[in-house]
C-alpha cells in the first residue's frame, strides 16, 4: 500500500507540481528565477562550498540520467569490472565532494551573519532535501553497490513504467531501505523545486560552468521578491 | 452411434466427477503463477529443490493447511506448527518467501494444479532437464566470464556482478545488492537447486528482471559449474572490496579538491589581506628601506 502511494502515485504528484508551478511562477514573478547570489557578502566560504558541490552534484546527477536514458550502454561499458571500479569510484568521489560542498555551505549559512540575514525557510529546506538525498546516496554506493549497473536494470524500467502512465512497481518494491528513501526523496526535491531556489538551474547559462567568476550584487527586498504565495 | 454418445457422455460426466473431486479444475492463470514463482524452489514429481516436491503434498496435509500455509508460510512456521516446522528443516532453515500477490482463492487453486499434476505420470512442473554431463573447466570459465559480464548473456538478462561478488572476484569486488554467492552452490546443496533457481530467479527483485529476459540452460549450466568451483575453492567468504572502494572514493575527492583549489588559484579572495600578506613577504625578503611606507 505504502509502496503504491510512494512508487505510484508521488512521482505523478510531483512532477505535476514541478510542472504548475514552474510554468506559473515563470510566467507571474519571471524575475524570482534566481538562486540570489550572496557571493558578495562572503567569499572565502562561498568558494568551497559553491564550486565542490555543484560540480560533485552536476556529474552524479547525469551519471543518474545516463543510468535512465541509455541504460544499454552503461551496462555495456560496466561489462568490464575494471570500467565498473572507475565509474563507481569516481561517482562515489563526485558525492563525497558534493557533501563536502553542503556543509559549507550550510556551515557559511549559519555562521555569517551576513549570508543569514538572506536565508529563507525554503533555503533550509533545500539543504535538508539535499543533505538527505547525498548521505543517502553515498550510503547506497558504499553498502548496496553497484548501482551504476542495478540501476540500470531496475529502476530505469520503473521510471520508463511511469512515463508510460502503466506503473510497474515489482521493479521497486524489494529494494533496500536505504534505496527507497534515496528515491522518494528525489522525488520530494522534484515536488519542492519550484517553491525554491533550485529553479536556477533551468535558467542557468551554460557558460556558467567555465566562466570566470563574478562578483553580484543586489539591492532588492528579498522578502517581497522572494516569496512565492 | 447411440451408444458412443452414451459412451461419451458417461465419459465426460466421469471426466466432470474426477474434476470436481479434485476441486476445480486447475486455471490457466494457476499454472502461469506456479511457472512464474512456484518451480523455482519446488518440483511436482521430480524431487525436492530448496522446498518440498509437491507430488502427493495432499496426502501429507489437508487442502485448509496447505491453503493456509501457502498465503503465510513464514508466518505458519514461526507459530511453532509441527509440519511446517519440518518442512523448514527440510529447507535447512530457509524460509519460504510470502507469494506476490497471494489469496485464498489463488492459494487454492495452486493446490488444484498440485492435485492434478501430482497424478499424472509425469507433470510438466517434474523438473528441469538440465543435463547431467560432467561440468568441465570451460564450463567454469564460461561462467566466470557470465557471472562478470565479460560475455553477455544471450537474452540480454543482467550479469550478476551487478548485485553479486564472491570469493576470487577481484579489484572492489561485485555488487552488493544481493548476497555474496561464494557459497549458494552449497547452501542450495547442489546442481539441480542452483540450476532451478537460476532457471527462473524466485527473489522479489530478481523476478520482474529474469522474467523479460531469462538464462538459457547452456549458461544456466556454465554458471552452476562457475559457483560449484568458487564453493569448492572459496572457503572463506569473499574478501570485502568496499574498504578499498572507500579509500579511492576518499583519496579521489581530496585530490579532486585539491584540483580545485589549483585551477581558481587566482580567485578573487579579498581586497586588503592580499596586500597585507604581500607586504610581509616583501619585509623579509627585500630590503627594508625599499619598503617603507608612510606608517612604517
Amino acid at each position: 500500500m505504502s509502496d503504491t502511494l510512494l512508487f505510484g502515485v508521488l512521482p505523478y504528484l510531483a512532477v505535476g507540481i514541478f510542472l504548475i508551478v514552474t510554468i506559473q511562477r515563470y510566467r507571474q514573478r519571471t524575475f524570482t528565477y534566481s538562486s540570489l547570489s550572496s557571493q558578495f557578502l562572503e567569499n572565502k566560504k562561498h568558494f568551497w562550498g559553491s564550486v565542490p558541490f555543484h560540480y560533485g552534484i552536476l556529474f552524479v546527477l547525469f551519471l543518474h540520467l545516463a543510468g535512465l536514458v541509455i541504460p544499454d550502454m552503461i551496462l555495456a561499458w560496466n561489462a568490464v569490472p575494471l570500467r565498473l571500479f572507475v565509474t563507481e569510484a569516481t561517482g562515489l568521489a563526485m558525492a563525497l565532494i558534493a557533501l563536502v560542498g553542503l556543509v559549507n555551505i550550510v556551515l557559511r549559512r549559519m555562521q555569517v551573519s551576513k549570508a543569514r540575514t538572506v536565508t529563507t525557510p525554503s533555503d533550509w529546506i533545500v539543504y535538508a532535501l539535499l543533505g538527505v538525498q547525498i548521505v543517502t546516496g553515498i550510503g547506497v554506493a558504499i553498502f548496496h553497490g553497484w548501482g551504476s549497473s542495478w540501476f540500470a536494470t531496475s529502476l530505469t524500467p520503473w521510471f520508463w513504467s511511469l512515463v508510460r502512465l502503466e506503473p510497474e512497481l515489482s521493479y521497486v518494491s524489494a529494494l533496500p531501505f536505504l534505496v527507497k528513501l534515496h528515491v522518494v526523496n528525489a522525488w520530494l526535491l522534484i515536488g519542492f523545486f519550484p517553491f525554491t531556489r533550485l529553479v536556477h538551474v533551468l535558467v542557468v547559462p551554460n557558460q556558467y560552468l567555465w566562466r570566470r567568476t563574478q562578483v553580484v550584487i543586489w539591492n532588492h527586498d528579498r522578502h517581497t521578491t522572494r516569496s512565492v504565495d | 452411434m447411440r451408444k458412443t454418445v452414451h459412451t461419451r457422455m458417461a465419459g465426460l460426466a466421469l471426466a466432470l466427477l474426477a474434476a470436481s473431486a479434485a476441486g476445480q479444475a486447475p486455471s490457466e492463470e494457476a499454472y502461469d503463477y506456479f511457472a512464474l514463482n512456484c518451480k523455482s524452489c519446488h518440483t511436482i514429481g521430480g524431487g525436492a529443490l530448496t522446498g518440498p516436491d509437491l507430488k502427493g503434498a495432499l496426502d501429507r496435509a489437508n487442502r485448509d493447511w496447505l491453503v493456509k500455509f501457502i498465503q503465510h508460510p513464514k508466518a505458519v512456521i514461526d507459530s511453532g506448527d509441527a509440519y511446517g516446522q519440518s518442512i523448514f528443516r527440510d529447507a535447512r532453515g530457509v524460509y519460504m518467501p510470502d507469494p506476490p500477490g497471494m489469496t485464498a482463492a489463488l492459494a487454492d487453486k495452486l493446490v488444484d494444479v498440485m492435485e492434478v499434476e501430482g497424478a499424472l505420470e509425469k507433470s510438466r512442473f517434474a523438473g528441469l532437464q538440465i543435463s547431467d554431463r560432467p561440468l568441465t573447466a570451460a564450463d567454469v570459465d564460461f561462467g566466470r566470464e557470465l557471472f562478470r559480464g565479460e560475455v553477455p548473456f544471450a537474452s540480454g538478462a543482467p550479469a550478476c556482478f551487478s548485485c553479486h561478488t564472491l570469493a576470487g572476484a577481484g579489484g572492489f569486488g561485485g555488487g552488493q545488492l544481493g548476497p555474496d554467492l561464494t557459497a549458494v552452490y552449497a547452501r542450495l546443496e547442489g546442481r539441480k537447486a542452483l540450476a532451478a533457481w537460476l532457471s527462473s530467479p524466485p527473489s522479489e527483485i530478481m523476478t520482474p528482471i529474469y522474467r523479460a529476459t531469462p538464462i538459457e540452460s547452456e549458461e544456466v549450466l556454465a554458471l552452476t559449474a562457475y559457483l560449484k568451483d568458487t564453493s569448492a575453492t572459496g572457503q572463506e567468504a569473499a574478501s570485502n572490496g568496499t574498504l578499498a572502494f572507500l579509500l579511492t572514493g576518499f583519496t579521489l575527492a581530496a585530490l579532486i579538491l585539491v584540483l580545485f583549489d589549483l585551477a581558481w588559484r587566482d580567485r578573487y579572495v579579498a581586497t586588503r589581506a592580499p596586500l597585507v600578506a604581500l607586504r610581509h613577504a616583501a619585509e623579509h625578503t627585500i630590503k627594508p628601506t625599499a619598503l617603507e611606507g608612510p606608517h612604517s
